[in-house]
Order: structure tokens, then sequence, then C-alpha cells
């Protein structure tokens, strides 16, 4: 098998290859004839982008990483108005940014073919929720298109661009993490060259057809999109990947949909009743086709439903029955048949097919007994800042600075990127719930235990705003945040901050690239998505721009200086923001640009304190008998910075 | 034939997706179908890992299910600790690499590293059994430290229990590894084959 960078563009089809779901769906547009593509970042959904950035140039289409979502998702619906097949893809949480377009994009639809994916993360392995976007595109009006494996990824991805050119709207495809990250054998298809040929006409089919204001306004333009609500309804009919199994004689089926489906056929397998039970695999999980269900539903006892997320099927179906089979007993998740929350798989959902064929599926008990007592032998691996990491340097500086100044409770309100695993905590150790009715101010034993609040990108910035104008008064106010993410959320926040007088420190750790997600550039990287140079955005000259009068710029490496300037930030009376700015240690290493120290650990004069063990690094050992830290010669890389953070002069850096 | 469940464990960084990968498209390219499967966050240096790989003839989802591995192929001992103990069949076999990898837990005094022993024991436990393979030192032989996965994929390979046929696996490694490395890392393969044959 070749290399993905041909493979993905390779006009030979039949030819059978492994790819990622991601890859799949790339490819997919690929065979389409994309004209151009935007994303932003965002696990697990970034490799869609990255797999069309090696073809774009080869291929002659435009892709790029936007700076969020919202912007990407205008930049394609613009291809896509200008008459050019055009895609977007994001994680979830992206499209909470797009709701505001999205909902009404889909008031004048679109000309040429436009493709929005969004990879959900059921059991949240890379998100902060495990929110069900099929939920968005019923919201909206458009269909949503649902693969079972990486095969179907690529092909519905290809589908849609000609489903959403015969309906003039936008077509949705969820993915979730087993599917974009999974890896299936994908037979390519042939690559349709296409012109794209971009233009324009202001009143195709619709007076004003894409300003929603212009006559005869929004109202009758939400009237055309519920006029295409039946050709919809008629298309989810013949979609190839709507199909029902269902023989004489059957009463127990299953409806299923997407990876759910997958699950379902080998748990079926697994359990040997395969021929017993009808199977409805869907494809479009919204709408449902009703024809075919309500004909599934003629004929069956009882069935179970299996899909990934909510039980937006579930709820469809159940209003089917109401009208075509009422008696039908339907299981799913919100019956408890299957459990409600986190990711299904093989066994969840064998259990669900044996409550609908009225077995029990026992557990072993000595088995399992015997499982706790190993479970009990495993460590864990905890989750940590890499060897080297500049967050690291910005931690310990925030953390001693933070001390210095005093105030009792301090509130740092966290942000989305490495850096918010300042709020992992530490394994093992148990946070009980607390009740107090004052502030409470706990230790912080490592950069782990940092970072009272959480929630989303660009979220922390503005929640201190609130903290200040809520007049908090039991300690200092602190925001941080990446690079990344300043582009993508902040700025609106800081020219807030400035504009309604807010205080506090704003801390943005630059490390010059989205690395969370797997080194993605961004605005401040000099590079696009295809590696071409372009400008460098400067976060303290954006920040100047903004109006922010306190502004510093410091090495992260530097602990004192950065201590220093965190301290100053914290006694100002002004909104203050301070960069700590340091090219991300595994990208530098990457790129060849990083020069490492040779540390020197002396065993005789380390105390055992631990101070080293708290600035959280990887690298640095304990040994819990002879109470001497160390440093793991294959993990460090040199940075240094645990030299400056021992008091004893046991860490040296060898000259 | 029936069906391949299969786990590629190990610590991020050392090459367990790639391996998984690679067993999945010789599968491919002798004409049966392939599901891979990666758990937990891959991107992280030094973080768990563990890609599942479904080969048959059948196969939909790509997550093998409790109790159904043939075979868990550990680069790293502790992490094949970590999947057999939901994941390994009755019968199945864990073939680990000997050298660990401590995680940070461990480093600073959190917790305990389990020794080798009482892995085995674990293992036996379940009903399983545990091949070692001392994959570090055979990567060295090899001429490259970092070929510890084709090291095992050789020590995988030669179970016997891979349905399909060397070539195809060695062409495999060839077509995914960097260009520079391909002949370490097809010494690495021979090497670990060969060392299980001894
Ligand atoms: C709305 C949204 N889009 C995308 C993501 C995925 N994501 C997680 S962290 C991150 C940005 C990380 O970059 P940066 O802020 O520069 O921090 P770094 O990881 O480099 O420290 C992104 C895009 C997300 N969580 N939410």
């Amino acid at each position: 098998m070749a290399k993905l960078d041909d493979i993905i563009i390779e006009d030979t089809p039949g030819k059978r290859v492994l790819l990622m779901g991601n890859q799949a769906i790339a490819r997919g547009a690929i065979e389409a004839g994309l004209g151009l593509a935007a994303a932003y970042p965002g696990t697990p959904s970034s490799e869609i982008m990255e797999t069309l950035a090696t073809a774009s140039p080869k291929l002659g289409f435009h892709t790029e990483w936007s700076t969020n979502e919202k912007v990407a998702f205008e930049v394609a619906a613009g291809g896509a108005i200008a008459g050019v097949r055009s895609l977007t893809s994001m994680k979830n949480a992206g499209l909470n940014w797009v709701m505001d377009m999205f909902m009404t994009l889909v008031y004048g639809g679109v000309r040429g073919g436009y493709v929005i994916v969004v990879a959900d993360d059921p059991d949240a392995h890379y998100s902060s929720n495990e929110q069900d976007t099929r939920f968005a595109a019923a919201y909206a009006a458009i269909p949503c298109l649902e693969p079972a494996n990486a095969q179907e990824a690529k092909e519905m991805c290809k589908y849609a661009f000609d489903l959403s050119e015969r309906l003039e709207l936008p077509v949705f495809i969820r993915s979730v993490t087993r599917i974009s990250h999974a890896s299936g054998d994908v037979e390519l298809g042939k690559i349709e060259k296409r012109e794209n040929k971009p233009v324009f006409d202001k009143h195709w089919k619709m007076g004003w057809r894409w300003n929603v204001y212009g006559p005869p306004g929004a109202v009758e333009k939400h009237r055309w999109l519920h006029e295409q609500q039946a050709k919809i309804k008629q298309e989810m009919e013949n979609i190839p990947w709507n199909k029902l199994e269902l023989k004489p004689k059957q009463t127990l089926g299953i409806i299923a949909s997407g990876i759910g489906a997958s699950y379902a056929k080998d748990a079926l397998k697994k359990l040997g009743v395969e021929e017993k039970v009808a199977f409805l695999k869907l494809g479009t999980p919204t709408p449902v086709p009703e024809k075919i269900v309500g004909k599934m539903l003629k004929s069956m006892k009882k069935i179970l439903i299996v899909e990934e997320g909510e039980p937006i099927i579930e709820m469809q179906v159940n209003a089917i029955a109401k009208n075509v089979a009422p008696e039908v007993k339907i299981l799913g998740k919100q019956t408890g048949a299957l459990p409600a929350i986190g990711e299904i798989n093989i066994d969840i959902a064998a259990q669900g097919i044996a409550k609908l064929t009225g077995k029990t599926l026992l557990p072993d008990e000595a088995r399992e007994k015997t499982r706790t007592g190993v479970k009990k032998l495993i460590s864990p691996r905890s989750s940590t800042l890499c060897a080297g990491c500049p967050h690291l340097g910005s931690y310990w500086a925030l953390k001693q600075a933070l001390r210095k100044v005093g105030g009792k409770v301090p509130i740092v309100n966290g942000d989305i990127g490495c850096y918010e695993q300042g709020g992992y905590g530490l394994s093992g150790k148990e946070y009980k719930p607390s009740f107090a009715t004052e502030s409470v101010r706990y230790p912080i034993e490592a950069p782990y235990e940092t970072l009272d609040t959480n929630y989303i990108m660009g979220g922390g910035i503005g929640l201190m705003q609130g903290q200040y104008h809520a007049k908090y008064n039991d300690g200092p106010l602190v925001a941080v945040a990446g690079d990344s993410t300043f582009f993508h959320a902040c700025i609106p926040a800081v020219i807030n901050a400035v504009y309604n007088k807010s205080k506090g420190l704003f801390l943005v750790m630059d490390n010059f690239i989205t690395a969370m997600t797997g080194h993605q550039p961004d605005p401040c990287t000099g590079k696009t998505v295809t590696g071409e140079d372009t400008k460098v955005l400067n976060i303290e000259d954006v920040a100047k721009a903004c109006g922010v009068e306190f502004i510093k710029t410091v090495d992260p490496f530097d602990l004192k200086a950065t201590q220093q300037a965190i301290e100053e930030a914290l006694k100002s009376d002004k909104f203050a923001v301070v960069i700590t700015s340091r090219v991300c240690t595994l990208q530098a290493q990457r790129m060849k640009q990083y020069a490492a120290k040779r540390m020197v650990f002396n065993k005789d004069v380390c105390t055992g304190c631990r101070l080293c063990v708290a600035l959280g690094c990887p690298a640095i050992t304990f040994d819990t008998k002879t109470k001497k830290a160390g440093i793991d010669p294959i993990l460090c890389v040199g940075c240094g910075i645990c030299a400056d953070v021992c008091p004893f002069g046991a860490i040296k850096v060898e000259t | 034939m029936t069906e391949l469940n299969l786990i590629i464990a190990g610590v991020g960084g050392q090459g367990s997706i790639l391996a998984s990968h690679i067993v999945a498209m010789a599968a491919i390219d002798e004409g049966l179908l392939a599901r891979v499967g990666e758990t937990f966050g891959a991107a992280m240096r030094g973080g768990a890992v563990a890609s599942h790989v479904r080969i048959g003839n059948e196969v939909q989802s790509p997550l093998v299910p409790k109790d159904g591995a043939d075979i868990v192929l550990a680069l790293e001992p502790l992490e094949g600790l970590r999947n057999i103990v939901n994941f390994l069949k009755k019968d199945g076999v864990l073939i680990t690499n000997i050298h660990p990898w401590l995680p940070v837990d461990v480093n600073i005094g959190r917790a305990e590293y389990p020794s080798m022993e009482a892995i085995k024991n674990a293992v036996q436990s379940l009903g399983g059994r545990v091949v070692e393979v001392d994959a570090t030192a055979v990567a060295q032989e090899a001429g490259n430290i970092r070929t510890v996965n084709s090291v095992m994929l050789g020590a995988l390979a030669a179970t016997g229990e891979l349905p399909f046929s060397m070539d195809a696996l060695k062409q495999a490694i060839r077509d995914n590894v960097p260009p520079k490395t391909i002949d370490a890392n097809i010494r690495a393969f021979e090497l670990g084959f060969a060392t299980m044959k001894k």
C-alpha cells in the first residue's frame, strides 16, 4: 500500500486501502470534485482538513485553517453560494460556534454542494461534553447522514455533495470518535473532475436568494425551507444506506444507525441470533425514512433502537409507531435498555439485544472478582504536560506570584488547550465535595491543580470579568488561554474587559501553535495549512489594538522574569495581559530549533523537599525509599527550568 | 477464516498505532476486511495508547469486545496488563516487551509499578498465557532503539496466528516506516521473529 498522500489523490477506482474515517471523508470530498474547504482543528475531526491540505496544492482547490469554526463555516458557505463544492469540518463543540449562520444560511440554501462534517465525541474522550449534534441538523431542518464505517464515510461524503445540490441545502454528516479515529478497509472510487466555476446570481430561483432581509423576507424564506422538507423526506426513502432486512415471521427487530449499526451487527453475530432479528440499518438518523420504518414496525412486536448519542431516532420511531403500529414495544435509551450516557460498544449492544430477545446475560462472578484483584495492580499513567513544556514555566511562575501577592482565595479561570491539564487534578487523590459558605483556598501540589474553572474555548476570560463585576474580593482574579484560543475566542472578551473596565490578569501562554490538537498552525505561526509562509500576527500588538494598557511579554523559561511580570500585573489596578512566549518544545524539536541543555542532578545535595516534583515535569522522579528526587535521562529534554526551581542547588545545568 | 481480534498496547511515541495499521494493511492487501480502533489520547507523548485491530470476513465495528482479544501485543508491560484485564480471551496470549516505561505516577512515588512476576500471575489468573520478549534489547541489536514495534510485530508473526502472509506484513512495514529506517525495521522484525522461534 502506497503512502497516504499519494493514495488520497490516486485515481484508481476499485483499489482497496486502509483509511482512517477522517481520511475517508476527505477522500470522498476529493472524489466529489471538492472546490474549497475551511476548518478549525478539533479532535476527533482535524485529520479531515489535514488530509485535504496534502491534496489541495496538487489538485488546485483551496484549503485553510480558519481562525475559528464560525469563520470556517462562513468561508465554506461563501464558496457554496458562489456555486463551488465546499466543505467545512469541526468537532462537536465547533458547531456551537456556528449556530447563528447555520440556522440562517438554510433559509436560502446553497448553489454548489455544501457538506458540513461534525465529529461528535460520545464518552467525551477529547471534549468538554458529549453533545449529540444530530439535533442541530434537525433544528436547522437539513438532512443528516451518519456513516457506519470508513467505507460509508467516504461514500456518504461524496453522495452528500450531489444530495446538497439536488436539495439546494447544506447536508450534514455526523461522525463520531469511533468513525473519525478508527480505520477500515475502503474501496476507492473515481475522482470526479469538476470545473467548480464560480457564478453569482443574486436572484437565483428566488428573489434576494442570498440575503435573508431582501424581499420576500425571512418568513417567506422559512416557508421555502419548509417546502424543501417534502423533498428531503422523499430522498431519505431512497438513500442507499437506509436498508431493511426483514424476513417473514420475524417479530423482533433492531433499528440502528451509524457506528451503532456496526456494534449491533457484531453483537447479533456474537449472540448467534442474526436469523431471529429483523434489521433496519439507517444512514439518515434525521429525518428517518418514515415509510421504511413504518413498513418494518407493522410486522414487529418488539424492537430495539441502537444509536450513539441521544435517543433521537428513538423519539422519531416512537412518533411513527403511534400512527402505524401503536402495539409495538420500543426499547432504547429512553427505556433504559441501553445506557443514556457514554458510548456504546459490542458488549453494551449485546446487553440491549438480550433484553430484546428475552435472554439474560449473566456475568461470570468468579472472573469479575479476579478482574477486580488484577485491576489493583495497574498503576495509572497520568496525563501530564510534556517534559520541557513552556506551560510548566508559566504555571510555576503563576503559582509563586499568587503566593507572593497574597489574597486569600485567588480564582484561576482555565481554558482549552494543552494547558487545560492545569485542572486535571492528581491521579489517585480524592477531591471531596465541600459545602463551605465562605471562599475556600485549597493547596496546589502540582500545576495540575491550578485551574479552578474550565468549560470551553474562550470561556475563562469572560468568567473572570463576571467575578470582578460581581465584586469578588477574596483574592486575585486570573484567566489563562493559549495562542490559538486567543485568536479563536478571546478577542471580543479582551475588548469587553477594556470597554467595561474589568480588572484581573489575562495570562496568554503563547507557544505559537495549536499544540493540543496535533500542532496545527494558527495566526501566530507564520504558516498556512499547506505550509505556505504567511504573516505572523503578534498577540501583544493585538492586545494593544484592543486598548489594553498593561501588557508584558516574557519567556516562560525565565521563571524570575515571568513571576515578576505576573506579580506586577496582579498588583496593577488595570486589566493586565501577560504573554508567556516560547515555541512548543515538541514543535521546536521537530523543527530542529531546540537547544537542549545537559542537566546534572546531585543526590547528595537533594533534601527531598519535592519542590521540583511540584513543578509537574514528567522527567522529574522521586524515590520514596531514599527520599531523593532525580531526573529521568530518557524523558528529560534539557530545558533547564528545574535548576531554577531547586532552592538547594541539587539540579544544575552543565556548562 | 473466522476472526482475529488483536490489541496493540504501548506508550505514546512507541509506534503502537503504526504497528496496528501495518497489520491491518497487510490483511487488506490479502483480501480481508480490517478495522482498527485507537483508544485514549494518542497524541500525547508518554500517554497510554491502545489500538484495537479486528480482522476477518465479516467484522464491522472497530473495538474488540470484553474478553475478546486473541492476542494482546504489548510494547510496554504495564500497558499490556492494563489491556489484558478487560480484553484478553480466556485462552488468549499476552506477548509483551519486558522493558518498562515508568509512568509519572510511579516516577514521583504516587504509585507502584507491578513486577513482571505479578503481571504473569495476573494473566494466568485470567486464563491466559504470557510470552516475554526483550524487545528493547532486540531493537538495539537491530541498530535502532525505535524499532521496538517492528520487533514485536516479528514476535507476533511467529505465533502463526496471523491470517495473512509474512510477505504482506513485511511489505506493509516497508511501506509505512520512515524510508531511512526500512532496513533497521525489517531487521528488527526478523530478529523479533527469530527470538520467538528459539
Ligand atoms: C470550539 C472548539 N473548537 C476546537 C476545540 C479543540 N481544541 C482543543 S484545545 C484547542 C486549542 C489549543 O491551542 P492553544 O490555545 O494554542 O493551546 P496549546 O494547546 O497550544 O497549549 C483546540 C482547537 C475545542 N475544544 N473547542
